[in-house]
């Protein structure tokens, strides 16, 4: 000091009405930054939640879809499956049925089943039976049906029996 | 950086208290950056610090943060010296039980601890930050004068008399008295006199014989030098040291009429000075120069009969400036805080 005996007192801006309006703003400013920062957290999560949710969906329709996939195949293999215990129940009771046909006088070696066809090995004790007792039947399912015989050692005929259903004749048959 | 930011936003508030004989003057600016927005001012009839004035304080402190109490010193145990080496200020006065200050080198200003601590006592409730000497508020008020003149600069309070001798801006002499003490010290003086001329008069009457004609002689040749001052060649001279500008700015003061009370102090103050005068002339200790011009800082309103004193009885050139005192101590805060 050049002119007074004394020094000022220091004067500051901050008074204590100052501090405590500064008080009440940093405390609600810190209030609302910790919201903020809570919120900002939150919404954080919440997109990591949906992202894993949307994640999870999508990989739920992919497996929707392979399930769905695998069940029109397993759909397809029942029908599949159906079908062809169908077509053996029909070829089980036509086998039956030929098989009934057979006579207890003669005796099948050997049955080929074709797709359209059926082929015979056996014996017989002479042609009349065969030609009385299992021709006439086969005729009877049969379109076509070729025989041929040799003689056996025992003096039996072995023979063979070629049977053939012609499709177009069916056809019309069951037009 | 951050409290210069803020001293620059809000305003200051400077209180000025001058305290007088029986009352308190208090004298409030509010500045901003670019000068005095407001001012006011309130006097209260009392020297201590009442509820009143405590109030009419912090009415305006209250305002701002950056607020500055000043008040003007009246201790009477003060003064300056024409010196500011340590070892020539015992030569001058004990200043070890008083504060002191240098000026510029040049000059120092006193005054007594105790009267600092006290005044700072009286003031605790509001706080005071600036103490001012009445020596430095004359010295700024005279500035102009000061630093180009030898002459003698007065200033007038209603209790004290501030009295200082310039040359050219370095302090020749200084005074400061107060005319409650120094007018009951002359009382008596005067009463003593008067009773030692009755004892003369009933007893013996004057004794022609025990009258020392020698010494009166000196005393006639001394006034027969003043003869010569009649010349009017000195009278030319005098003219010249005149202060044509001060007395331009003189005119324009309105003449205060005085009653007797007036009359009375006004006749105190010049006797302060003329005492005064006369030790500076007298003591050795002290630079002399003949004095022509008196500069008064009037702060209490002097008549014109103390300047008609002053002019006639010792012939001085007198000027009377009024002074706003706490408009002053404004001045030094603001010069001390820049």
């Amino acid at each position: 000091m050049k002119y007074s005996y004394i020094t000022p007192g220091k004067k500051t801006a901050f008074t204590q009405e100052i501090q405590l309006l500064l008080s009440f703003f940093t405390i609600t400013i810190l209030m609302l930054l910790f919201t903020y920062t809570f919120l900002l957290y939150k919404n954080y999560t919440f997109v990591q939640d949906k992202n894993s949710t949307l994640r999870e969906l999508a990989s739920l329709e992919k497996s929707f879809d392979n399930m769905k996939v695998s069940i029109s195949f397993i759909e397809r293999q029942q029908m599949l499956s159906e079908k062809v215990y169908t077509q053996n129940s029909v070829l089980k009771d036509s086998i039956t049925n030929l098989f009934d046909l057979v006579p207890l006088r003669i005796t099948l070696s050997e049955a080929s089943l074709l797709e359209n066809g059926l082929i015979l090995y056996g014996i017989t004790p002479n042609k009349d039976v065969y030609n009385f007792m299992l021709q006439a039947p086969l005729r009877s399912i049969f379109h076509r049906t070729y025989s041929s015989f040799y003689p056996a050692k025992n003096g039996w005929l072995r023979f063979v029996s070629t049977n053939y259903i012609d499709e177009e004749e069916e056809l019309s048959s069951e037009d | 950086m951050l409290t210069k930011l803020f001293e620059a936003l809000y305003n200051k508030v400077f209180v000025n208290i001058v305290v007088k004989r029986s009352s308190t003057d208090i004298y409030i600016e509010l500045c901003s950056k670019n000068g005095v927005i407001d001012s006011d001012q309130n006097s209260f009839e009392t020297q201590s610090l009442s509820g009143e004035v405590i109030d009419f304080i912090t009415s305006f402190t209250k305002e701002s943060p950056y607020y500055y109490i000043s008040i003007l010193d009246m201790s009477t145990e003060q003064g300056a010296f024409p010196t500011c080496a340590k070892s020539r200020l015992s030569y001058f006065y004990d200043v070890s039980a008083s504060e002191h200050k240098c000026v510029d080198d040049k000059w120092t200003f006193y005054t007594s601890k105790t009267d600092i601590y006290e005044i700072e006592k009286r003031y605790h409730k509001i706080g005071i930050d600036f103490i001012f000497s009445p020596f430095t508020l004359l010295s700024n008020f005279f500035q102009d004068k000061i630093t180009t003149n030898v002459a003698m600069y007065i200033l007038m309070q209603d209790s004290f008399v501030s009295l200082s001798v310039f040359e050219n801006g370095v302090l020749l002499y200084a005074e400061h008295l107060d005319m409650e003490t120094s007018g009951e010290s002359e009382d008596i003086l005067l009463s003593q006199e008067i009773s030692d001329e009755d004892e003369v008069s009933l007893e013996d009457g004057i004794d022609l014989e025990d009258v020392d004609v020698i010494d009166d002689m000196e005393d006639l040749d001394d006034f027969g030098d003043i003869e010569d001052l009649d010349s009017l060649e000195e009278i030319d001279e005098f003219s010249e040291h005149q202060d044509i500008e001060e007395e331009f700015y003189e005119a324009d003061e309105p003449i205060v009429e005085s009653d007797d009370t007036d009359f009375n102090e006004d006749y105190q103050r010049f006797t302060l000075i003329q005492t005064a005068l006369g030790h500076f002339y007298n003591d050795d200790k002290y630079e002399s120069q003949f004095i022509e011009n008196v500069y008064i800082a009037d702060g209490v309103g002097v008549s014109n009969d103390l300047k008609r004193y002053l002019e006639e009885e010792m012939y001085l050139n007198v000027y009377i400036r009024h002074v706003e005192l706490g408009i002053e101590l404004s001045n030094l805060a603001k010069m001390e805080l820049d």
